[in-house]
This record gives structure tokens, C-alpha cells and sequence, in this order.
């Protein structure tokens, strides 16, 4: 496959290996080549032509995505093929393709949202005719609905298919498609229903020219009027690479940054859409709560009263640190805390049993890029389209390339792979040893195992026990090796990696995430500190004085004695672990809303306040004091608890995928992707 | 209710004497409007412009109306000023501007104060009118001010000299310090006055009237030197944290002295309220007017030189003041002198 | 020889005549300006004054909110924004001129692809303070409203030379 040939591209000779496109052979010479279709993550399709080389001797000039170099014939002589890229024919013929593309094109730039980042306007600009020489009516065509996401422009598409190939390829729900042929050509949703893709919002990226674009940005801004931060999603804990883009105070749009280690070029809806939620429901000067009531007060004031509460007995004090916390203010919390004698904090506010015993535990050991090497998986507890949507693609990708084998221990979900349905009762995994059991097979077979468990089974009562028994069959099927981990924890919050890094548990006789709400329920608690936890049942607790720190008025601050505002992900420069335990930076695009401040200097000041100065003055020297997490001997079949697993089915996460989090929960788009979906589903029943 | 304006009681002199200041001064401001519209008018005319032309017939209301907007402005007073000074620079100004006038005869009789060291006076006041421009730089706490003040001081001293010096030879000739007598020696017809006189003499006088209106030009710091204002250099000088009602005091100070400085060519050169010629119908015109004529064509000419001259350097300024008007006045003392002792037979 | 000639030169204040006769020449020469408020002089169609936003003859604001001129503006002076409209169509929720920054060099004139922000003849909107010369969308249109027909004609007379 990869035998050297040799090419001689515009003049120069050069050796490459034999399964390069042509496209791919010059770029490597550093041509540039023009296209709309060719997309290096989706299927060569080859049907606009824009990407036109010469091969001299050749009779027409040739589609260079669709041609590889083992097609090419050496010259007579025997002398390499030659290939210009940049002659008069070559440039002839994609004036010829523009001219085409340009008859049924609206050119209505100015009011298009993707004019200024439109491959069709940068290439006009190379190809273009400055006049026209079609005379008649151009087509229009009707715009289909793609649901609240994907807004349509379906006169201007030039039928590249890029979108209908990412759909059905990388997306994997059969959704779009081309009908009709020639002039009638259109690109169509089936029936006229919404995309029910999580990772609908790319084919908006992919989209050369203006037919698909983003509905909540609609008219909004223009590319150029943008200032672009490159930072980290925390949607969900695959810590997808984002570029923030931003105009004066306001988040405009999120984009995909290439991570080829984690998100390749892809995005999920959540993370694309959420920023809406940035701008309502926020949290921008402190709460104080007098006979009832919330009243606006100042920094000094609320602190003082925070003061005085965390001087009181430590031994009833509790903090719990939320999905959304960064690794700097748990860090500055546990800190604090422990400096005041307070055993009881907990970063696992949905009780996952994890944390405390080996750091391979808890990580995504295989990395997100493994799972394409991965040819036998199992999932446990997890439905990975609705945790990480992204990971879910990647399995995708291992069913398609590797021919991955796929079992799941869980509620029965629609996935997008077929995959072995291996029971929904926890205890099954248990029978997981029988050899007739083909899946079993398979995975003993397999060279790249993989287990990815995930929370809908670690967040149970029996949680420990559950990965105890995960564990030891990973031991049976020695899924842990030097060369490959295949041991994984998928986590759905982007903080909770970080804050068990930092070691945000509870101390010895400390109460964790669950003793400390039954505490509180019982007026065992006096103070509860909630950095940016709203996930937990906090309506039955009556007396216990409840601080919140985060960034939206969510279910936390709702019940808040005191709230002090801090900032969301796209405000603050600070510090994330995603799932595979990779420490990634966010960056700061907007500043603060209103009095807002960062959470680790609002715990800083709160320090302060209480004549216990936490040893840092700025983010450099608090990173300084952070120590980066010990990895040990990892022995899978040592985790968790031994014990009986009740007998209980696994239940799919309560939380809804577009609701996972106080940012998602407080954005319009996300609820209308809610409604509309169980709209959508409603009508199919 | 006559008994009031008796001047012989003291009460009734006051009075009186009140009476006739407030007069003098509202004719003399209001006349000030009217030079104001003219240097504007002169001016523009030699560049073939309009000139103010929307107030009024002709434009005639414009300095009204300007004094209406200087009024009504808001009076910004900059942060760092010392405020007293900052409010006492103006009002000296004008103060200074206004009270030499006491000591001016405007017709036979029509003098506010008949000092008999007129002209001393005037020297001595018009010597004052410096420490409001100095004050006025020094207190706005700024480069510009600063600088304009300097130059100012530095100017309105060094030309005082020569002025000095050709009050001297007018003193020499008249044989007295009182300005009406100074007039009075000039009656019957222009060849009786200083600068004109059918007399060797007039060879020496009338030089002294070019160099007493250069000199004048410099004291009032008018073009070509004005300096102390150069707007190209110093933004408007010692004026320039200025506004308002301050401003307008200021305005109103130096137009005065512009005026007074007329009025001093007139009397001490041009034979005072006398005709030029002294038999009718030259006589039927009543002396004030012919005062005020003269008057008026010295302002004229300190229009025309606005319109036409290009501003000084400063050394060149310096050198004029020092090395030409400072020899050439003290060597006219000398001949002046010279001929009173000897061709008059007088001292 | 020079020199001597130079002294008596300004001895006698010779230059300062000279000028004195040439300046009275002039001041009873015939006015060179215009009498402003009362004449005005012509105005190319070209001319570059107030701005204004235009409509379509069926009253439909021809701005489409492609922000070029926002862009173009090298004083920074527009200001633009934009959401759909209630029909879906493309429009400004906000345009503002600051006119204090504008230095009137007809950029987004040019820029425009629907002519709707054009540079009228008007050039006498002088303002008692310095808030009313920021420009609104309403004040653009009303403008536009305003000199409609000037504009037209003027865009007209222009158009053989684009």
C-alpha cells in the first residue's frame, strides 16, 4: 500500500508513498489545491471539481481528490508522471468549474452569514469571471427544515454532499441525502424532519458556502467583527478544543479547534450552541438572604457574613464542589478548607464511587484517540451519545475502520453502531465469563480491548461494588498491559477529573457528598459551601446555611443563603482535566458580568476575610502550589468495594443532554432543542 | 434735589464726578464694540473678505453679540489654576485698562482728572497693565500660559523704554507733564501740531510718532507682535486656560489700552481735539469728534498693520526694541533738548 | 552698496508703504467670498455631507445589515447591529454614525451594496450639543426621508462615471 512512487509535480520530482490522493501528493509539494467537496475526515466524493490538476498526456485535466498516486502511469520514457498544478489548462478549467457553480448561486453575499469565511467567495476570487454570461432565470430552492440548529439556505448550496457524507459517516444517523439530479438537485432531510444528531452543528463547518449556517448566530455577527480566543469546552469531560469568539462583552459564537488527540475537528451541539446560556441567568453581584428574601449586597458584606459563619465548629462544615469547578478554585477550596479544620468536602456531588484509590481508576487510561485502535469494546453503564457525544463518534469510527465488536450492560439506547445488547442488570457483568457467550469471545480475542464505564452505573448506591466487579473482569481479560490500558471511566462533568486530581475528597471521618445532604437534612450541618453545585437535592434542607459560588442563578443559588457570583468557562484562564486526566487550559474571552469575580480570588479574598491568607497572590503562584497527580501500580481488580450488587436495572442519567449543566439549562437554544426533540418523538409515536 | 448735583458740597461732587465716570465709561465701551467690528472689518476687507456680516446692518450688532456668548459661556476654570490670582489677572487688566483714562482730555475741559502730571500717570498705570498678564500666565498653571506670559512681561518692559524716551521729547517741546496743556500748545491749525509742525523739529517729531505707534503696537501686543498670543507657537499665550466672562475681561483690557494708545498719538503727535484747520467750517465741528477722528485713524492704522505685517521672531523683536528704538529715541532726547535750549531759547 | 540701500530701505519704512498702498487696493476691491447664509456655491454630486439611510420606492429600508460599511469605516464611526427580522429577512436592530468620528472620506458609500447608506448633499446639520450628532437609525432614515430626491439625482448624475 504505502510502496513509493515517484511524481513529478510542477516541475519537481519527488517520492511519495503510492496510496497519497493526488490532492494529498501536492499539497505535501506545497501546491495549493482548490476544493469544495474533498473533506480529508469524510469520503472522497469527487463531484464538484474544483480540485482539477493537468496530468500532462492526459486528454482532460484530472479531479485530484478522486486520483491516486498508484493510478498515475510513468511517461512513456519511463520518467514519472508529470503534474501541473498551476498552468493555463488547470487554471481554465476552474474558471469553468466557478462559472458553473456561480450560474444557480444567489451571490447574495451581503446578507449571507458565512460572507468573509465562505470558500466559495475566497475561491471566486482566484476563479471568478467579474461578469456573467448566464442569461436566464437562476433556480431557487425550497428551504427544508433541519430543526433549531441548522438553519437553511438551499438556493445557495452547490451540492458538494460534505454535509450528507458527515450525516451518514461520521454522525451515523441516515438523515440527509441528495435527491433528484441536474438542475433539480437539492439536498434533503428525510421527511422533512429534524436532524436528531448530537453532532449536528458541524455540518454548518462543513457547509463551503452560506446553504447551511448556524440559527442562533443568524444575522448576529460577522467573522471579521469577531475576537477569537482559543480555550476548552467544558460541556462535557471530553475537553473538547473550542474557539470562543467574541464580540465587545458578548460570546458570539463557539467553533471546533483541531485536537487530533481528542475532538479531531468536531464539536457537539451542547458545546457549539450553549452560549446563549452565557447571557441569561447570570449571577453578577452577591446575594444575601434576609427573611427570605434575596438582596443585592456588596463583596465586603457578603464575605463578612461568610466569615463569621466558617469560624463555627469545622466538624460541621461541609463543601461540595461542582461540575463546572476548575482546578484552581478546588484547590484554593480544599485549601481553605483544610486550613480551617473542615473534614467534609466532596467533588462527586452525584455520588460516583470513585476517587481516593488509584488515579487509573477514575481516567480515561486508553485516551480518546485509542479507541480507534480498539477492536472489541464493552460499555457499562453508559450511553456514550448522550455523556460525550464526541467519544460516541470515535467509537463510531472504531466500528466502522476496525470493525470493532460493541457490547453494552445498560438500558437498551439507541446508539450509532450496532452493538451486543449483554443485559441492564449490573450483576450481569458477572456472567460475563461464560466463553459460549460470543461477545466474551471476542473481547478475549481482541487485541485492543476496551471497558468504558460510566457514570449511569459508578453514581448507584452499589457504584463501588459495580466497579469492582468491572475492575476484575479487566483484570480476567488483562485489559491493563504495558503497552495498552484498556481500563476507562467515562465522566460526564469536566471538573470532576481535575478536582479528584487535586484531591477534593473527604478527610478522614470527613462526610462525603451524600452523608453531608442527609447531615444537612438533619440539621447535623450547619454551613454547606457549594462551589457551582446545583446537581444535588438541596429542597429538604431547612437550617443549614448554604453558600453557593457560581455563575448562574441555578438550583444552587435558589436555595442560597449567600451567593457569591464567579465566572463561567469562557471568562476565566484557568485549569481543566478531561476525562483521559489531560490538563487543558480555558481561556479567557469576555470579562466578568457585573461584580462578578474569578472563584479562586473570590476564595482568596474570602481567606482573607477570615485571617486564614491562602499562600498565593496571583494564578501563577496558586498553579505553583498545585502538585501534578502521582500515577502508581494500577491494578484494576484492587478497585472499588467488594460486595453485592443490588438488583436493580441500570437507569439512563435523569439529566437530559441538553440540560446537564447551569449554563445549558439557563440557554433558550438548548431548550428548544429539548422541545423540539421530544416534539419530534412524540409525533413518531 | 439740586443741591445733589452741586459740586461745591462734597456729596454733589461725588455725585457728579460718578455720574461723568459711568458716562465716560459706557461711551467708551460701547465705542470699543464698534473698533472691535472695524479691526475685523479692516481686516478682512485687505483679504477681500466679507467680514462679520449677519448681525445686524452690516454686521454692526456682532460685538454685542459676541459679548453675549462670552457671557453666557460656560466659564471653565481648569483643574490645578490658583484661583484667586487665576480671578484677579482679568479684572486687573481691565482695571488698569479703564482708570488710565481718567487722566485723557477728550475736549477742552473734558477731563475726568486734570492731572498736572498727566502723562506721568499714564506711564505709570499702563506700566501696571503687565501684572495682569503675568498674573493671568502665571496662575493657569500651564506650558503655553507660561511661556506667553514671559514673552509678554519681557516685551511690554523693553518698549515701555522707548515710549518713555518719546514722551520725553513731547514733555521737552510742550514744556509741561499736564496732557491738556500738552494739547492746548498745539492749538491753531495742523502746522502748530508736534508731528507735523512747519518747524526743523518736525524732522525729529515725526519719526517719534512712527517709533511712538511701533512702540504701541509692541506694548499692546498687537501684530506683528503678538507674540505673548502667538497662536501658531503658544495656542493664545497667557489667555489660553481662559474663557468666558474672563476671557471677554481680558479682551475688553487689551482693546482699551489699543485705544488708548490711539488716543495718546492723537494728543501728544496729532494736536489733540484741535481742527486741522482753525477757521470755519473746520471749527463748527465740535473738538470731541475731532478727537475721536484722529482716534479713529490710529485704530486704522493699527488695523492695516494687523492686515498686512507678518508676525516677529522674538530676537527680532528684542533686537528692534533694544538696539534701533533705544538709540534713536535717546539721541531725538538729545536734539530735542537741544533745540528747546537753544533754537526756542527756553530752560 | 546693498546694505546701504537695505538700511535707508527700512529707514523709511519703504516696504511698510509699499504694503500700505497694495493693502488699500484690495480692501476696495470686490468681495472674492460668497455672502454664506444667503448664497451658497454648487455642490458636486459627488459631494459628501450628511449621511442618510434610503428606502426602497415601497417604503422597505434598503440597509440588509451586511455591516461593509462598519467594516470599511476607518474612523470606526458605525456601529451595526443586527438580528432577523419577525419576517425572517436580514435587517439592523441598531445603526449608529457617531458623527464626531466621521471624517466623511465616503467609504461606506462605496462600500454598499444596496446604496442604502449614502452621503447627501446636506452640510448644514450643526448641533447645539455633542449628543445630537450621534447619529441613530431613525435620524439616518428620516435623513434618507428628507433628501430622497437630491439623492436620487445625484446618484443618477453619478452614475455613467462608476
Amino acid at each position: 500500500m504505502s510502496e513509493l512512487r515517484k511524481v513529478n509535480i510542477d516541475g519537481v520530482e519527488y517520492e511519495m508513498p503510492g496510496h497519497l490522493t493526488l490532492m494529498q501528493a501536492c499539497e505535501t509539494a506545497g501546491a495549493e489545491i482548490p476544493r469544495f467537496c474533498y473533506h480529508e475526515r469524510l469520503s472522497v466524493a469527487g463531484n464538484c471539481r474544483m480540485c482539477l490538476v493537468e496530468w500532462e498526456g492526459a486528454p482532460k485535466p484530472m479531479a485530484s481528490c478522486a486520483m491516486s498516486l498508484n493510478d498515475l502511469r510513468p511517461n512513456r520514457d519511463g520518467s514519472p508522471a508529470n503534474i501541473r498544478t498551476n498552468s493555463a489548462t488547470v487554471k481554465k478549467a476552474r474558471e469553468g468549474v466557478m462559472e458553473f457553480l456561480l450560474i444557480n448561486h444567489p451571490l447574495d453575499c451581503p446578507i449571507c452569514d458565512q460572507g468573509g469565511e465562505c470558500d466559495l467567495q475566497d475561491q471566486a476570487l482566484g476563479y471568478g469571471r467579474s461578469e456573467t454570461r448566464f442569461e436566464e432565470d437562476k433556480r431557487a430552492v425550497e428551504e427544508k427544515n433541519m430543526g433549531p440548529l441548522v438553519k437553511t439556505n438551499m438556493t445557495r448550496c452547490i451540492q458538494c454532499t460534505r454535509c450528507v457524507r458527515f450525516i451518514s459517516e461520521v454522525a451515523g444517523v441516515e438523515e440527509l441525502g441528495l435527491i433528484n439530479r441536474g438542475e433539480g438537485a437539492e439536498i434533503t432531510t428525510y421527511l422533512q424532519a429534524n436532524l436528531t444528531s448530537e453532532l449536528s452543528g458541524n455540518v454548518i463547518d462543513l457547509c463551503p458556502v452560506g446553504a447551511l449556517t448556524s440559527r442562533p448566530y443568524a444575522y448576529n455577527a460577522r467573522s471579521w467583527e469577531l475576537r477569537k480566543t482559543e480555550s476548552i469546552d467544558v460541556m462535557d469531560a471530553v475537553g473538547s478544543a473550542i474557539r470562543v469568539d467574541a464580540r465587545g462583552a458578548e460570546v458570539m459564537r463557539i467553533l471546533p479547534r483541531l485536537n487530533e488527540d481528542i475532538n479531531e475537528e468536531w464539536i457537539s451541539d451542547k458545546t457549539r450552541f450553549v452560549w446563549d446560556g452565557l447571557k441569561r441567568q447570570r449571577l453578577d453581584k452577591p446575594f444575601i438572604r434576609e427573611n427570605g428574601r434575596l438582596r443585592g449586597a456588596s463583596w465586603n458584606e457578603a464575605l463578612m457574613v461568610i466569615a463569621e459563619r466558617l469560624k463555627g465548629d469545622p466538624s460541621r462544615i461541609g463543601a461540595i464542589a461542582g461540575d463546572l469547578a476548575d482546578i484552581e478554585s478546588v484547590k484554593a477550596l480544599k485549601d481553605l478548607m483544610e486550613s480551617l479544620g473542615v473534614r467534609s468536602m466532596d467533588c462527586r456531588q452525584d455520588g460516583a464511587a470513585i476517587g481516593g484509590q488509584a488515579r487509573e481508576g477514575y481516567l480515561f487510561n486508553s485516551g480518546i484517540a485509542g479507541i480507534d485502535e480498539a477492536d472489541a469494546i464493552l460499555l457499562i453503564g453508559v450511553n456514550p451519545r448522550v455523556d460525550a457525544p464526541i467519544i460516541n463518534a470515535r467509537i463510531r469510527k472504531a466500528w466502522l475502520e476496525n470493525n470493532a465488536e460493541i457490547g453494552l450492560i445498560g438500558a437498551a439506547v439507541e446508539l450509532t453502531y450496532p452493538y451486543t445488547n449483554l443485559g441492564n442488570q449490573p450483576a450481569d457483568l458477572n456472567e460475563l465469563t461464560s466463553k459460549r457467550n460470543p461477545f466474551v469471545r471476542a473481547m478475549a480475542k481482541a487485541k485492543k480491548p476496551m471497558i468504558i464505564i460510566g457514570m449511569d452505573a459508578l453514581t448507584r448506591t452499589d457504584g463501588a461494588q459495580i466497579l469492582r466487579a468491572a475492575g476484575l473482569l479487566a483484570a480476567k481479560w488483562k485489559l491493563v498491559r504495558e503497552d495498552w490500558n484498556g481500563f476507562n471511566v467515562l465522566h460526564n462533568a469536566a471538573g470532576r477529573v481535575g478536582a479528584l486530581d487535586v484531591g477534593f475528597l473527604p478527610r478522614q471521618d470527613g462526610l462525603n457528598t451524600r452523608q453531608m445532604l442527609d447531615a444537612a437534612k438533619k440539621n447535623d450541618l450547619d454551613t454547606l459551601f457549594l462551589l457551582g453545585a446545583d446537581e444535588i437535592e438541596l429542597s429538604e434542607i431547612d437550617d443549614t446555611f448554604v453558600i453557593y459560588q457560581g455563575s448562574h442563578g441555578d438550583a444552587g443559588a435558589h436555595r442560597a443563603d449567600v451567593i457569591l457570583p464567579g465566572v463561567a468557562y469562557t471568562e476565566k484562564s484557568t485549569t481543566y482535566a478531561n476525562t483521559e486526566g489531560r490538563w487543558q487550559q480555558t481561556r479567557a474571552a469576555v470579562g466578568p458580568k457585573g461584580e462578578a469575580k474569578e472563584d479562586w480570588k473570590i476564595l482568596r479574598a474570602l481567606s482573607d476575610n477570615l485571617g486564614r491568607v491562602l499562600p498565593y497572590d496571583d494564578i501563577a503562584a496558586l498553579r505553583a502550589s498545585i502538585t501534578a497527580p502521582k500515577t502508581s501500580k494500577f491494578d484494576p481488580a484492587k478497585l472499588g468495594k467488594a460486595g453485592k450488587i443490588t438488583n436493580t436495572a441500570l437507569a439512563p442519567n435523569p439529566n437530559s443532554f441538553w440540560f446537564s449543566n447551569p449554563i445549558a439549562r439557563a440557554s433558550e437554544t438548548m431548550s428548544r432543542c429539548a422541545s423540539s426533540q421530544s416534539a419530534q418523538l412524540e409525533a413518531a409515536e | 434735589m439740586e443741591f445733589l448735583f452741586d459740586t461745591a458740597t462734597p456729596l454733589g461732587w461725588f455725585i457728579v464726578k460718578t455720574l461723568v465716570i459711568l458716562g465716560f465709561v459706557v461711551v467708551l465701551l460701547i465705542s470699543l464694540a464698534f473698533l472691535l467690528l472695524a479691526d475685523r472689518k479692516i481686516w478682512a476687507a485687505v483679504q477681500m473678505r466679507r467680514g462679520p456680516n449677519v448681525v445686524g446692518a452690516f454686521g454692526l450688532l456682532q460685538s454685542f453679540a459676541d459679548f453675549l456668548k462670552f457671557v453666557l459661556k460656560e466659564a471653565v476654570i481648569p483643574a490645578g489654576v490658583d484661583k484667586p490670582i487665576y480671578a484677579l489677572a482679568p479684572v486687573l487688566t481691565l482695571v488698569t485698562a479703564f482708570i488710565v483714562w481718567a487722566a485723557i482730555p477728550v475736549a477742552p475741559g473734558w477731563v475726568i482728572a486734570d492731572l498736572n502730571v498727566g502723562i506721568l500717570y499714564v506711564l505709570a498705570i499702563s506700566s501696571l497693565g503687565v501684572y495682569g498678564v503675568i498674573l493671568g500666565g502665571w496662575a493657569s498653571n500651564s506650558k503655553y500660559a507660561f511661556l506667553g506670559a514671559l514673552r509678554s512681561a519681557a516685551q511690554m518692559v523693553s518698549y515701555e523704554i522707548p515710549i518713555g524716551l518719546v514722551f520725553v521729547t513731547v514733555i521737552l517741546l510742550s514744556g509741561s507733564l499736564n496732557l491738556t496743556v500738552i494739547v492746548e500748545a498745539q492749538a491753531g491749525g495742523f502746522w502748530h501740531w508736534n508731528a507735523l509742525a512747519l518747524s526743523p523739529i518736525t524732522l525729529v517729531m515725526f519719526p517719534m510718532m512712527v517709533i511712538f505707534f511701533i512702540a504701541a503696537l509692541a506694548e499692546t501686543n498687537r501684530p506683528p507682535f503678538d507674540l505673548p498670543e502667538a497662536e501658531a507657537e503658544l495656542v493664545a499665550g497667557y489667555q489660553v486656560e481662559y474663557s468666558s466672562t474672563f476671557y471677554l475681561l481680558f479682551m475688553i483690557g487689551e482693546y482699551l489700552n489699543i485705544v488708548l494708545m490711539c488716543a495718546m498719538i492723537a494728543i501728544l503727535f496729532l494736536g489733540g481735539w484741535h481742527a486741522p484747520f482753525d477757521f470755519a467750517p473746520f471749527t463748527w465741528i465740535p473738538p470731541v469728534l475731532w478727537l475721536a477722528i484722529k482716534i479713529g485713524f490710529a485704530f486704522f492704522m493699527f488695523a492695516m498693520v494687523k492686515a498686512l505685517v507678518p508676525r516677529y521672531r522674538y530676537d527680532q523683536l528684542m533686537r528692534l526694541g533694544w538696539k534701533v528704538f533705544l538709540p534713536l529715541c535717546l539721541g531725538a532726547v538729545v536734539l530735542v533738548a537741544a533745540w528747546v535750549t537753544f533754537a526756542q531759547g527756553g530752560g | 552698496m546693498n546694505r546701504v540701500l537695505q538700511f535707508i530701505r527700512s529707514l523709511f519704512l519703504i516696504e511698510f508703504i509699499k504694503a500700505f498702498g497694495l493693502g488699500l487696493r484690495y480692501f476696495f476691491k470686490a468681495k472674492a467670498t460668497l455672502n454664506y447664509p444667503f448664497e451658497k456655491g454648487p455642490l458636486s454630486p459627488r459631494f459628501r455631507g450628511e449621511h442618510a439611510l434610503r428606502r426602497y420606492p415601497n417604503g422597505e429600508e434598503r440597509c440588509i445589515a451586511c455591516k461593509l460599511c462598519e467594516a470599511v469605516c476607518p474612523a470606526q464611526a458605525i456601529t451595526i447591529e443586527a438580528e432577523p427580522r419577525d419576517d425572517g429577512s436580514r435587517r439592523t436592530t441598531r445603526y449608529d454614525i457617531d458623527m464626531t468620528k466621521c471624517i466623511f472620506c465616503g467609504l461606506c458609500e462605496e462600500a454598499c451594496p444596496v446604496d442604502a447608506i449614502v452621503e447627501g448633499p446636506n452640510f448644514e446639520y450643526a448641533t447645539e450639543t455633542r449628543e445630537e450628532l450621534f447619529y441613530d437609525k431613525q435620524k439616518l432614515l428620516d435623513n434618507g426621508d428628507r433628501w430622497e430626491r437630491e439623492i436620487a439625482k445625484n446618484l443618477e448624475l453619478d452614475a455613467p462615471y462608476r
